[in-house]
Parts: structure tokens; sequence; C-alpha cells
């Protein structure tokens, strides 16, 4: 059974819809990637799973039971890390670990206990007693991330959680994300560093403009480009109208083209030797090619005709 | 929850305390202002001596007389007259050494009791003063209201009392005039005692038992009309400056909403109603200790007794917690700081003017005392402190405070629930 179902949430902004018809599953022990470019809807989908916002239609199902029927048996199911800094600078990581853990219910000594554990775990224990302003950006980010493991949540939902910290952070942050899952945290986690969804997600949701584009694990989602391989051909494509070339149209689907780029796919499963030979058959004079696998950049860009990056 | 939440405000005061120190500056400054600028510090008068300079030019007798009446008696325990040349009296009030130059020009006294001709003295007020040269300028305005009344009295006397002042009239003539000037004053006596008008003294800030008695009180009592006027105005600016201090106290809110520490506590229970209240709770103590300085500083300053300190302190809380439940609901209202700024300066003035905190009531327009003051808190608070030190008997101050209670949970509620739509609607600042 899925930790969390979400069923067909929209929310609008006035004229601007935020999300719309939003469906999708996060099962325990599973890391669900909410892929997206900033603005696609992401933050304020969490925002209607963790009950900050009401959704204007759909509903949102945690452990199978409606969230509007009892949203404080939700809430000490899920733990929230939003995307911005929510901690108070002036007291100690130990302190904020202590407060966001009585606040979820726990008691003053249960709590000291689990910020002792949370503090070990998250490599915070020598500077546990210092304020949170003395802390670096991937430090605070730990401590953020801490504050809401205090009441060991089954459903995690990271908003974002890595945004402007250095590699060595980030890749602690993942690792420790990574040990969550182990044990059976459902984690929903929100980016739009497609590395970051590659790397850790099981499954991974594509958004843009409040609708899901596509679902499905890495490989379902290169699979929808036809296969585990692209062709990058370079060439001067400035004067060229490579769409009308018989050959190409026919075999090919082009998902990127720039004045010096062409990057295609197969439109069959045939032998990459073959595909290369007629690719070199094109009526331009051919610089480079290259066989490459599809990242989610191309997924995307071939789902939304944009890069994720845009 | 609300212990867990001001266990964590006392920390975070703890660990920052400058905001808040300056959140108790501020009473601290406002009092000794305000001292300093009444002559609060003077431990004889809470005005102070009003040291001015007469410029007498006529050289007569009667304003010599005067002269010498203004430097007799209770009257110089207040007025401190020096007599100068003009360039010598206006070279002193350039200096800001005196609050006015009280000019008496040559032939005052013959044009005065001749009666014929308007005669007319000159002040000159220190631009730099505001309220010793106003005190003179009433003073001068009744002296000159008792002589126009002797003049339009006396006119039949007046030559004879010229040349008795003159120092040419018998002793014969002397009788006559204080003969004929008695009769008339018996005539004058039924119309003017007992007085169609009257006013009871302000007892402000006296003790009781002296007050009832009518009679000096036994010991070193503080003067009841000096520091009855204190006491009067210390009312009222407290309660317009519990407003402004409340304003700072609930800064604090919209710093947990831009910092996201509010949203983050919603994520975990339903916490907002708590949440305003453990911020109102806190607010409430800091105005609590701010009161607490204003009322007692400016006591030891203006030498006021309250006379009825813990239904002061009563009140004081009812209004506190008006006031934080009333910037609540402004943060709610308006969760951006900056704009909330503006706004909540402008609620807290209307409140404190229309309210009759800065002014008295008496003085504001016809439809604002009738129709708008009656209704507002600030109002309710200023007039039953005020109350309470003027009178013996105290029946509104309970009924004030509960009254400033309930709208204050009223309040909160309204804060609360602005807050739960709010986060509901996704609103963010």
């Amino acid at each position: 059974m899925s930790l969390l179902r979400v069923a067909g949430i929209c929310k609008s902004y006035g004229s601007i819809r935020a999300v719309e018809t939003l469906n999708f599953e996060v099962r325990p022990g599973e890391i669900y990637g909410l892929l997206g470019p900033n603005g696609a809807g992401k933050s304020t989908t969490i925002m209607m799973i963790s009950g900050l916002l009401q959704p204007d239609a759909g509903e949102v199902y945690v452990a199978g039971t409606a969230f509007g029927r009892d949203p404080e048996k939700a809430k000490r199911i899920m733990g929230v890390v939003p995307q911005e800094l929510a901690l108070y600078e002036e007291l100690s990581g130990r302190e904020n670990l202590e407060f966001w853990g009585r606040m979820a219910g726990l008691g003053t000594r249960a709590a000291r206990v689990r910020a002792g554990e949370l503090l070990e775990a998250l490599t915070l224990t020598d500077r546990a007693k210092d304020a949170v302003k003395t802390y670096s950006g991937g430090m605070k980010r730990r401590i953020n991330l801490g504050c809401a493991l205090l009441h060991r949540p089954q459903l995690l939902l990271l908003d974002e959680p890595t945004v402007g910290i250095d590699p060595q952070a980030r890749s602690n942050i993942l690792e420790f994300i990574r040990r969550l899952c182990a044990a059976g945290t459902a984690i929903l986690y929100t980016t739009h560093y497609l590395e970051e969804a590659e790397q850790l997600c099981q499954r991974i949701g594509i958004i843009d403009h409040g609708r899901l584009l596509a679902e499905g694990t890495l490989g379902e989602l290169q699979e929808r480009l036809g296969g585990d391989r692209l062709f990058v051909l370079e060439a001067d494509f400035q004067q060229l109208a490579p769409e009308v070339w018989a050959g190409l149209a026919q075999r090919f689907r082009t998902i990127q083209r720039t004045e010096r780029q062409l990057v295609v796919a197969a439109t069959t499963a045939r032998d990459p030797a073959d595909c290369l030979k007629e690719l070199l058959n094109l009526p331009v004079r051919v610089e480079n090619v290259a066989v490459k696998r599809p990242s989610l950049n191309e997924v995307f860009l071939h789902l939304t005709g944009r890069e994720l990056r845009e | 929850m609300l212990r867990i939440l001001l266990a964590k405000d006392l920390r975070r005061a703890r660990r920052n305390p400058f905001p808040w120190v300056i959140y108790l500056i501020i009473p601290l400054a406002v009092t000794a202002l305000l001292g300093l600028a009444l002559g609060g510090n003077s431990q004889d008068s809470a005005l102070g001596r009003i040291r001015f300079a007469v410029v007498d030019e006529d050289q007569s007798f009667l304003t010599r007389m005067l002269a010498a009446a203004g430097n007799r008696g209770g009257t110089n325990r207040n007025f401190e007259p020096v007599f100068l040349s003009r360039p010598a009296a206006l070279e002193l009030v350039n200096a800001n050494k005196i609050s006015a130059v009280l000019i008496v020009p040559a032939h005052f006294t013959s044009q005065y009791l001749s009666g014929r001709d308007p005669v007319r003295v000159e002040l000159i007020k220190n631009p730099a003063e505001s309220l010793h040269p106003a005190v003179l300028e009433e003073l001068l305005g009744a002296t000159v209201t008792g002589l126009n009344a002797l003049s339009r009295n006396f006119l039949v006397e007046v030559p004879a009392l010229e040349e008795v002042l003159a120092g040419r009239g018998d002793a014969e003539a002397v009788g006559r005039l204080a003969d004929r000037a008695g009769n008339k004053l018996l005539m004058a006596e039924k119309m003017i005692n007992p007085p169609l008008v009257w006013y009871t003294g302000g007892n402000f800030g006296a003790k009781p038992e002296a007050v009832a008695a009518g009679t000096p009180p036994a010991g070193p009592v503080p003067d009841a009309g000096r520091s009855g006027m204190f006491a009067y105005l210390l009312s009222g600016m407290a309660a317009m400056f519990l407003l402004f201090l409340g304003q700072n106290g609930m800064t604090d809110l919209h710093r947990e909403l831009r910092l996201r520490t509010f949203e983050r506590c919603q994520t975990l229970r339903e916490a907002a109603g708590w949440f305003v209240f453990s911020k109102i709770c806190f607010t409430v103590v800091m105005l609590l200790i701010c009161s607490g300085i204003l009322f007692g500083g400016g006591g030891l300053m203006f030498h006021i007794h309250w006379r009825h300190p813990g239904a002061l302190l009563a009140l004081s809380a009812g209004y506190a917690v008006f006031v934080a439940a009333l910037f609540a609901v402004l943060v709610a209202l308006v969760p951006d700081e900056r704009r909330a700024g503006v706004l909540n300066n402008l609620a807290g003035m209307a409140l404190g003017l229309a309210g009759g905190c800065a002014f008295p009531p008496e003085h504001l327009p016809d439809f604002v005392r009738a129709h708008l003051t009656p209704w507002l808190p600030s109002n309710w608070f200023a007039t039953a402190a005020r109350e309470l030190q003027s009178t013996g008997v105290t029946p509104t101050w309970p009924q004030v405070t509960v009254e400033l209670l309930v709208v204050a949970l009223l309040l909160t509620l309204l804060a609360a629930w602005l807050f739960r739509r709010r986060f509901q609607k996704g609103l963010r600042p």
C-alpha cells in the first residue's frame, strides 16, 4: 500500500493554475522525485500535501486516510523539510532540534535523546552547542533536515533540500537521505537538479506548469525517447532544414536541434551501426558524431520543448 | 504547547537581548524626556521657576509696587523676575537665559489711571521655550483682565487716586477714597461671592485623607496640583506609548512569518492559535515591564503618589493584552514587515489621538468625541487610569479591565483565524 497518494489535486492563484490534476503515489522505502523547473508547482504540491495549503480540488491520502479526515494523524506520520531554512538562528543546533521535537509531540527527555541521535547522524555533534547563525550553509541545511525527523516520520517531504550548498555538503545530505530510505521511510523529493533525481530517486515524476508530464523509473523515462541511446551529430545546420530530409524524418525522432548540433533517437529498435550509417548518409557534412545514453534533461526537453535549466 | 513556545522565545531573547533591551529603554527614555521637557527634575516645583525680565520704562509708584509684590512670598517660589533695561533683557532672551521679557512702557500708569487712551504692555516670548512663556502669557492675560475690571469700576475715583499715588492727596482725601472704594467692593461682593461658576481643584495624586479633610497633609505629601497634571499627562502618554511598544513587540511575529518558522509549526500541529497566543503573552510581559517603568519612573520623577497601584496594574495588564492582540491582528492582515510598519504607526497614532491619550478628550473635535472616542479601548484605559488617580472611589476600573480583556480575546481569535486562512490560501509575506 502506498504511504502517500495524491489524487487529482488542483490549485489556482487567481488566473494562474499552479497545480493541475496531479496524481502520483509514494510507497514505503521509496524515494519519489518530483522534477521540474522553478515555478513548475513543486512547492505548491508539497504545501498541499503537508496541509499548509487547501487544494481547490482532489484529495491527499496519507497511509490510506484522507488528510482532511484526520489532519493531526497525517501530520504525525509525515515530516516536512521546507525549502527555506526555517530555523531559529539565535538558538543552537541542539536547541532547534529539541524545540521542533517538542512541537512534534515528544517529551523533554525523548526530544533530548532524539536530538543527540540526529546530531550524530548528521555529523554535527561537535557544533551542537553553537548558534545556528554561525553554521555554514551545508550545516544549516542538515539541521533543517534534522528538524523534520525528530518524531521518526514514516513519510518525509523534502522540498529542494540541497538548494545553494556546495557539492560536498550536497553529497552528505543525499547519503543521509539514502540511509533514511533504506530504513523504510517513504520520501517525496522535489528538485530541479537532474543529477540528484537520477542518482537518488527510484521513480521520477516530471512536472511543468503544474502538470505531471511523465512518470516512471529512470529507465522507463529514457525508454520514452526510443531506447537507451541518442545520436549527437555536429555540423553546420544553420542554413539547413533537417526536418524535411526523408531519411531522417522517417527513421529518427529529433530531440534537439541547434545551429551546430542535432540530437536524434531512432524510432524503432535497430542496430546502432545501421543507425550511424543512415545518419552519415544525410545530405550534410557531419563533423562529428557521438552515441550517448539519454539523460533526464533530454526527456524533459522532449516533453516540454525546453531544457530544465532554462 | 504554550510553555514550549514561551520557553523558546525566552531562550531567543536571552541569546539576543539587544532588541528587547531597546524595547525597555524606550519607556525609560520617554519618561526621562518628559521629565526634562516639563521640568520634572525640580524638587521644589514640577514646572520649575519661571525666570523672566521686567523692563520698567514707566518707573511709577504703581509699577514699583507691582515689582515689589512680584518678589515677595509665594510668588517668587514659582517666578523669578529680574529688572533690567530693554537691551539687557533682549540680550538675555536671545541667549536663552530667560523665558520672556515684559515691557511696561513709559507713562503706563498715568495713561491707565486717566482712562482716556488704551494702554498696552509688551511681552516678548523666548521662542526656544514653549511651556514657561505660555504660562507667563496666560498670567499676563489674567492681570490685564483684572486691570480692566478695576479701571471700569473705579473710573470716578481715578483722579483722586492719581493725586494720592502722586503723594499730593491729604489724609481726608485718602479717607474719602477708601470709604467709597470700600462701599463699591461691598456691593460687588454680592455679585462675585459666591461665584456662579467654580471648579474643584484637581486632587490628582494627593493622598485621599488630605483631600477629604480639606487640610494640609501631615507629612511630606507631593504637591497635588502639580503632580496631578503630570499624573494626568502620564496616564495618556502611557496609553499612547504602550501602543507603539506593542507594535515593536509584535515584530517578532513578522519575523517568524518571514523565516517560515510559523509555517513549519503548522506542518507539525494545528498550532496557529497557540502560536499567536504565545506571542501575545510574551509581548504582554514586555508591555507590563514597560508600563511599570513608565508609571513607576514617572511617579518618581514627578513625585506622583499613585493612589491605586493594584488597580492600575490590573488596568495596564488588560490594556497590554488588548494592544498585543490588536497588533497580532494587524500582522495577520499585513504580514510584510515594511508595509505593516506604516499601517501600525497610523493605527497607533489614530488610537492614541482619537482615544484622548495625547490631548484631553474634551479638546477633540465634536464628531470624534461623540462618536469615536467612547468606542476606543485606548480611551477606556486612559480615562479609567485618570479616574483612578483623580477620585477617591474607583467604580469603573474592574469593568474596563474586563472589557479590555474581552476585546483582546476576540482579537486573538480573529488573528488566529486570519493566520489559518492565510496559510490555507497560500498567501506568503
